[in-house]
């Protein structure tokens, strides 16, 4: 075989594995614009799903919840979050081996288990179960993801420029605020972008720390699977598709996430 | 940097470490405790109900056998799956890494990635769309044969396969594909310049050097598919029991935490074995 | 970030602060949720619901377990009606409060399993049959005994619900056993662990079962007597069935958690569910049978539940559920469980 027929070769296999990758999101995405409630065929054009959807109260509420939640996660994770990055990044504390591998247990350990045992303790400790409960989760779940983000672009950071800066005179905070975070600020973005995805589309901590009638969209897209539904849920998931693919492919041109570095 | 520390820079450090951790304490560590001390309870401290501390939950695991068999159910569910994903993933990072180039690849690589941001509980719904049977998957497959097909995957653990195969693939394409672009082609170029034979060149260099990767990538794959629930509640019908959905009852439906924590903390013990098993090559994969 | 702190609090503020939204913990699709019957409600009252499902009486306990304050009406199968008295989740009912309460049949009214210590804990609404519906594409002549779940003609196109207490109830009827006093547990067990194999999958809302019934999924599976006549009603090919070794007969009722800070919201809104405008307007939606003797008496004689439920030759057959002890209970569960895990 020439080298030739091998790359063609290559390139039609990665053909079918997108097709695999995407056909079954694309099928579900056309079933939102299909007439029958019980998704039976032949196809027949209607945008009734998407019309009882904008009217549907409980599903644009989980959406608008769920939107603001990460926003708020966002904005937690990402101060939190690059804070100690400048820290492991620029003081050698003793322990620093040990602090970074406690980052990994929350992306580690399945998030059944998280999710379960943050049932547990905050059940126990009276925060119980609710949106303020669903926002500790996430953002625990989400620091991890900033941190390491944010440290692969201080990696790139020249100290010498913190040097600079403090023997001319400047304070720490100033060093900080005026010479660091600027630089390494497309790392804080896409470390704020997958703050955002994380909390978005988080699933299981959501679905054992959420409250009645107060859930996140993905435990109301679950629960409606388990309990009946319609295409509505075709139709928020499609929405959902593309809003989550969008914050990535931002995520991807702040962070060069892949590309030719 | 270096160098002793400061007693001034010592608490900046901490000022600026403290909410992180303090964060991850409250919501990963103490709850992982709290857990901990459930597991070993006979009863939900819950209202005017009787409780006492007892070995009885991890007694159950040990004596019925149901739940032992239910995690081996599970630990091979995640072994299909990584391997599968592994088969059909290397290949596909082989050909990102090596085949195509400039422009293209970052689109493609994007393209691959993307969905692994998407909803999870949304691809898996896409599937129960495509497998039900007078779904797509059935219309397509009628179309194109001549004689009259039934095709109904769903309910099965071929649904789940699939379906868990989709949500994970990207894992370990991601991960062997970054440990393929870090392999230098020159060395390549070499190998071949000396006449060394295609098959030669992926067994003894490609393969080498990427395994750190690969490895990595089925960890990722391993660790959550063996806790999964919602993928076979959803696509498994009656043979969608795993370990994953017992707990899960535990905790819904049947209140019973206790059994359901000492199950999470079984299932604990057997992912951090495993993570510590593949801890040389994930610390490899990640530097 | 203060502010974003602050709006967040607002919302949450605002959120808490509509007093006069109810919450109704039921089936999906089971007459509580009706859009019809909800914006008649809030016309007549001013209050509005919303709604929360569960899949099972295990769910649904332990949902008013472990959400306190939630929910303002509960609908509970009489059979669990004293389990939830006991475990403090449900408070008794102020008669006074519900104006048609005197028109409600005082057999179901005075039913020992809604008056758990001495109280009435849950309003009679419903009550009809759990037991066979077929796919009339499948079945050119009706079949007459339970015994068709397990006809290997229709091995992976059988369904029923993941219930353990249904499960093994079910069995106990094709073993020709009592509902409520089974003996012979090995008979059960080896039952249903025939049964197995037949399923595709387990059914959980009447909205699950028409999507599977029409995709061809199920070919016979359990069902409710009212459920039946909705999706016949919704045009599916189906045929409600009362085989020879008899069907399990429940009552459902309405109760108030204990917890609910809207208890007259509550009140006002079961009145409304067992008044006979509103049973006479479900009906043609295919409803199970009524408690209220007004609205049973304005019912055409052709209503599925009259020529269903009115059939002397039926009622004879029905097994009515009672309360389960725990500990029967727990066995049931341990079986059901166990059996599922070993597929």
């Amino acid at each position: 075989m020439t080298h030739r027929t091998l790359a063609r070769l290559g390139r039609a296999y990665l053909g079918l594995i997108l097709v695999f990758l995407y056909a079954p999101i694309l099928v579900m995405a056309a079933m939102s614009f299909n007439a029958s409630a019980f998704y039976q065929l032949p196809f027949s054009f209607s945008t009734e799903w998407y019309q009882k959807l904008w009217h549907n109260r409980e599903i644009l509420a989980a959406a608008w919840r769920s939107v603001w939640i990460a926003c708020v996660v966002t904005v937690l994770a990402t101060a939190t979050g690059t804070a100690a990055s400048i820290a492991l990044y620029r003081h050698d504390i003793p322990g620093k081996r040990l602090l970074q591998a406690l980052l990994f247990p929350p992306i580690a350990i399945p998030w059944l288990i998280t999710g379960t045992a943050m049932l547990i303790f905050f059940f126990g400790i009276g925060i119980d179960r609710g949106t303020p409960a669903v926002i500790l989760g996430h953002v625990a779940l989400a620091l991890p993801y900033v941190i390491v983000v944010v440290t692969a672009r201080l990696a790139t950071f020249d100290p010498a420029l913190e040097e600079a800066a403090r023997s001319l005179g400047a304070r720490p905070w100033t060093v900080t605020m005026r010479v660091t975070v600027p630089w390494i600020l497309p790392g804080i973005v896409a470390g704020g972008l997958f703050a955002f995805a994380v909390s978005f589309d988080q699933f299981v901590v959501s679905y054992f720390l959420s409250e009645p009638g107060d859930t996140t969209l993905p435990v109301l897209i679950y629960t409606s699977i388990r309990k009946g539904f319609t295409p509505e849920i075709n139709a928020v998931s499609t929405v959902i598709i593309a809003v989550s693919m969008g914050v990535m492919l931002l995520a991807a041109r702040y962070s060069k996430f892949g590309g030719d570095r | 940097m270096g160098g002793s520390l400061a007693r001034k820079d010592r608490t900046r450090a901490a000022l600026l470490l403290a909410p992180a951790y303090l964060w991850l304490t409250l919501a990963v560590f103490l709850p992982l405790s709290a857990m901990a001390f459930f597991s070993l309870l006979s009863d939900v401290p819950f209202g005017d109900r009787e409780w006492h501390v007892t070995l009885d939950n991890y007694r159950a695991f040990l004596e019925t056998g149901t739940y032992a068999a239910l995690l081996w159910k599970s630990v091979k569910l995640g072994v299909t799956v990584t391997a599968l994903s592994v088969l059909a993933g290397f290949p596909c990072a082989l050909v990102l890494a090596k085949v195509i180039r400039g422009r293209a690849r970052e689109a493609m690589f994007l393209l691959v990635i993307l969905p692994f941001w998407s909803n999870s509980l949304v691809r898996i719904f896409s599937w129960a769309i495509v497998l039900r049977g007078n779904g797509v998957l059935s219309a397509a497959i009628d179309a194109v044969l001549p004689w009259d097909v039934r095709v109904n995957l769903m309910f099965s653990p071929t649904a789940i396969v699939i379906g868990l195969v989709h949500s994970y693939l990207p894992y370990v394409i991601l991960t062997s594909y970054l440990a393929l672009q870090a392999i230098d082609d020159s060395l390549i170029e070499a190998a071949r310049a000396l006449g060394a034979p295609r098959r030669t060149i992926l067994m003894r260099i490609i393969l080498p050097l990427a395994a750190p990767g690969i490895v990595a990538g089925a960890v990722l794959i391993f660790v959550p598919v063996v806790g999964s629930f919602m993928e076979p509640r959803l696509l498994g019908g009656r043979l969608g029991t795993y370990y994953g959905t017992v707990i899960e009852d535990q905790f819904v439906a049947v209140f019973n935490w206790p059994l359901g924590a000492a199950l999470s903390f079984i299932l604990l013990a057997v992912v951090l074995a495993i993570l510590a098993a593949a801890s040389p090559a994930l610390r490899r994969a990640l530097r | 970030m203060r502010k974003l702190l602050l709006t967040s609090a607002l919302i949450l503020a605002a959120q808490g602060a509509s007093a006069d939204e109810i919450r109704v913990l039921n089936w999906q699709g089971y007459g509580t949720d009706l859009d019809w019957a909800l914006a008649a409600f809030t016309e007549q009252t001013g209050h509005t619901v919303v709604h929360e499902y569960f899949t099972s009486e295990q769910e649904m306990l332990t949902k008013l377990r472990t959400n306190p304050g939630a929910y303002d009406v509960v609908l509970i199968n009489s059979a669990y009606t004293a389990q939830a008295q006991a475990e403090g989740l449900i408070a008794p009912i102020d008669t006074a409060k519900i104006t048609n309460f005197a028109d409600l049949d005082p057999g179901l009214t005075g039913n020992a399993d809604l008056n758990p210590a001495g109280a009435l804990h849950g309003v009679p609404w419903t009550w009809g049959l759990t037991s066979i519906a077929v796919n009339t594409n499948d079945f050119a002549e009706l079949p007459t005994s339970l015994s068709v779940l397990w006809d290997p003609a229709w091995t992976g196109r059988v369904s029923i619900r993941d219930d353990g207490l249904e499960a093994v109830q079910f069995a106990a009827m094709a073993t020709g056993q009592n509902i409520n006093a089974i003996t012979d547990m090995e008979a059960v067990k080896e039952k249903l662990a025939a049964l197995m194999p037949q399923i595709t999958t387990f059914w959980s809302s009447e909205n699950d079962w028409n999507q599977f019934m029409s995709a061809g999924d199920f070919a016979v599976a359990t069902y409710w007597s009212g459920s039946a006549a909705r999706s016949q009603a919704a045009g599916l090919p189906v045929a409600f069935v009362v085989p020879e070794e008899g069907a399990i007969g429940w009552l459902d009722g309405l109760s108030i958690p204990a917890s609910s800070t809207h208890q007259d919201a509550a009140h006002a809104f079961i009145d409304w569910m067992v008044d006979p405008e509103f049973y006479v307007k479900w009906e043609p939606d295919g409803a199970p049978a009524t408690s209220n003797t007004k609205a049973a008496a304005a019912l055409p004689e052709t209503s599925f539940n009259r020529a269903v439920l009115g059939d002397p030759a039926v009622v004879a057959k029905v097994q009515f559920m009672q309360p389960v002890s725990d500990a029967d209970r727990e066995a049931y569960l341990k079986l059901w469980q166990d059996l599922k895990a070993a597929q």
